[in-house]
């Protein structure tokens, strides 16, 4: 008798963990899927937006089924600044990408290899300078370019871009050398291998993961800045954010043309996004989160 | 790597020579170029803010500008609507910081859970995209969604629903602005929490769910405990990063309407190009960036370097 009663209820008690297992994982995918429908919709409009034919862009009720058209794209890329700006971005960016790599590589090697005096504070000097308002800085840098012949140039807008990523640089990639056990380079040099040996040829590679992951987050932080361009740029070093942005500000909004320019924008970037995903974490907490 | 005598020295030629030189003081060269580019990046906008915002107006020769003390202050918050712009900034920040922790948090939790490996991937790319977007791309989106005569939201709202849509841009202009942040950068907070959530030991949360606490309970008590580093860290440079909110409310409301989305970034651009008073555009820089640094460096003072970064 007292067995039977003791299988009925853990039968029971089973069953009702079953169900509650069951309601439990509907609820979470409900949730879930919302909110993949919440990221998803937006851009799935402003594609579909540009890819409608031009008049019928922002008709309502909206057209769900259409033919497809490259209009807008073709008006885009052949009588607007866009190209310029594109191609205008991806040199000021990569270039700074490239800046910002061989300046802050090195000096977070040194941070982690060395016993530098007062080290946390200068991390946290170094972390203050993306504390700064983007718009108090680029207040002075606007009278001083001037000043430089500096304003409206592409040198210029890069030594903003690496400005804002130097911190991020420092810090991640002095948590993947601390990862990187010292020994390796010890046995470099009882090889006889100088100390900058050593870092090219066995701490580099090591840390390759870390560069490439920082260089595409540096990117795309320098990618999506508005602010610099609209200061320090008025017509040969525009970026595309800027573009986009005079876009909206023109009278006669051509939403078709606008939606296809920030779509050719969005684009790149989220296979850029896609192909890091997995040391996204550590890249975007600067380097404090390294496990995933 | 002992330092060359004077013969050995003498006796290389000039590139043995450099290259000791970079050999021997290799820490000196890696550290100065950024040292440099920090020095530039930091103490010089500061010092030039602070210079600026006490003088009438930049000359060409520093030294002969009239200083005219706490005047551009004066102008800035008596008439210039910096204390508004104040408000409004702190509104966007507090508000967006904690709706994108809490969702952040909450999917980060739920897709943890999934039970397939391939599903939980699946949506770990998939939420990580709206970070692609350039606030100023995410202007756009707004822009063309929520119009009131041509968006599609206020249409489904206003046609599928017995409530009439509010006009986002106007009517609820500040919500709008907070919501759509947290349409951006929510992965932001997520992607971390969820590196986190995956870094908590398995046998932690066994052992807890042995002891048949219910989930909510093993959250508080167990795993967030657990995770205060990562959250602070994610907080901590989210909340940095709001401070520099620009492209998306200048985009979409460009500040309005009125006064009502107006940014201390905004604000102070305004003061700049629209004003033409560079100096009282200076003296609310140079007070924002002594809150915010002072405000960050408080935060991480207090809470953190214990368990963070030790």
């Amino acid at each position: 008798m007292a067995t039977t009663d003791g299988d009925s209820a853990t039968a029971s008690q089973r069953l009702d963990k079953d169900t509650r297992e069951t309601l439990v994982t509907a609820v979470r995918h409900t949730i879930l899927l919302t909110w993949s429908f919440i990221v998803l919709f937006p851009l799935y409009w402003l594609a579909s937006m540009s890819l409608k034919p031009p008049g019928t862009a922002n008709s309502l009720p909206p057209d769900w089924i259409f033919l497809p058209t490259v209009y807008n794209y073709i008006q885009l890329f052949q009588d607007s600044g866009f190209v310029e700006a594109f191609a205008n971005s991806l040199i000021m960016v990569s270039a700074s990408v490239v800046l910002v790599l061989l300046i802050g590589v090195p000096a977070a090697y040194v941070l982690s290899r060395y016993d530098i005096p007062m080290e946390r504070d200068v991390l946290v000097w170094i972390l203050s300078s993306r504390m700064l308002p983007p718009i108090a800085v680029v207040l002075p840098f606007f009278i001083i370019f001037r000043e430089l012949n500096l304003f409206d140039t592409r040198i210029g807008m890069v030594l903003m871009y690496v400005s804002i990523n130097l911190s991020l640089v420092v810090w991640v990639m002095k948590a993947f050398f601390d990862g990187i056990p010292e020994t390796l380079e010890e046995a470099a040099r009882v090889d006889g291998a100088t100390q900058f040996q050593g870092f090219r040829k066995v701490v580099l590679p090591a840390a390759k993961p870390g560069i490439f992951s920082v260089a595409i987050i540096s990117f795309i932080f320098a990618w999506i800045e508005l602010l610099f361009g609209l200061v320090l740029t008025s017509f040969e070093a525009v970026p595309v954010t800027l573009f986009v942005y005079s876009f909206i500000g023109s009278r006669s909004i051509e939403w078709g043309m606008l939606a296809a320019a920030s779509t050719a924008m969005i684009v790149p970037v989220v296979i850029f996004l896609i192909a890091v995903n997995k040391y996204l974490a550590a890249g975007l907490s600067f380097g404090v989160v390294i496990k995933e | 790597m002992s330092t060359p005598t004077q013969t050995e020295t003498t006796s290389k030629s000039t590139f043995a020579r450099l290259r000791d030189l970079w050999n021997d003081y290799l820490p000196y060269w890696f550290m100065a170029p950024m040292v440099a580019v920090m020095v530039m990046i930091t103490f010089f906008p500061g010092a030039y803010d602070l210079y600026l915002s006490l003088i009438a107006e930049p000359t060409l020769d520093i030294f002969a500008a009239d200083f005219v003390g706490l005047q551009n202050f004066e102008t800035a918050f008596t008439r210039g609507g910096a204390i508004h712009s104040f408000v409004i900034t702190i509104t966007v920040v507090v508000s967006a910081l904690l709706l994108e922790t809490v969702l952040g948090f909450v999917l980060a939790a739920l897709v943890a859970g999934v039970g397939s490996d391939r599903t939980k991937s699946f949506y770990r790319v998939l939420f990580i995209i709206p970070m692609a977007v350039a606030p100023v791309s995410l202007a756009t989106i707004g822009r063309i969604m929520l119009n009131s005569e041509i968006g599609i939201i206020p249409y489904v709202i206003n046609t599928g629903t017995p409530f009439a849509a509010p006009n986002f841009l106007s009517d609820i202009p500040l919500l709008t602005v907070i919501l759509l942040d947290a349409w951006n950068w929510t992965p932001f907070m997520f992607i971390i929490f969820y590196a986190g959530l995956s870094s908590v030991p398995k046998t932690l949360i066994e052992a807890s769910r042995v002891d048949g606490a219910p989930m909510w309970r093993r959250y508080v008590h167990v795993i967030i405990p657990y995770m205060k580093p990562v959250v602070f860290v994610a907080t901590l440079i989210r909340l940095i990063d709001l401070f520099r909110t620009f492209g998306v409310v200048y985009g979409l409301t460009g500040g309005g309407p009125g006064t009502a989305t107006q940014l201390v970034s905004i604000n102070i651009y305004e003061q700049m190009f629209i004003n033409n008073q560079i100096t009282v555009a200076a003296a609310i820089a140079i007070v924002y960036l002594v809150l915010v640094v002072a405000l960050c460096n408080i935060i991480i003072a207090k809470v953190g370097f214990e368990g963070v970064w030790d």
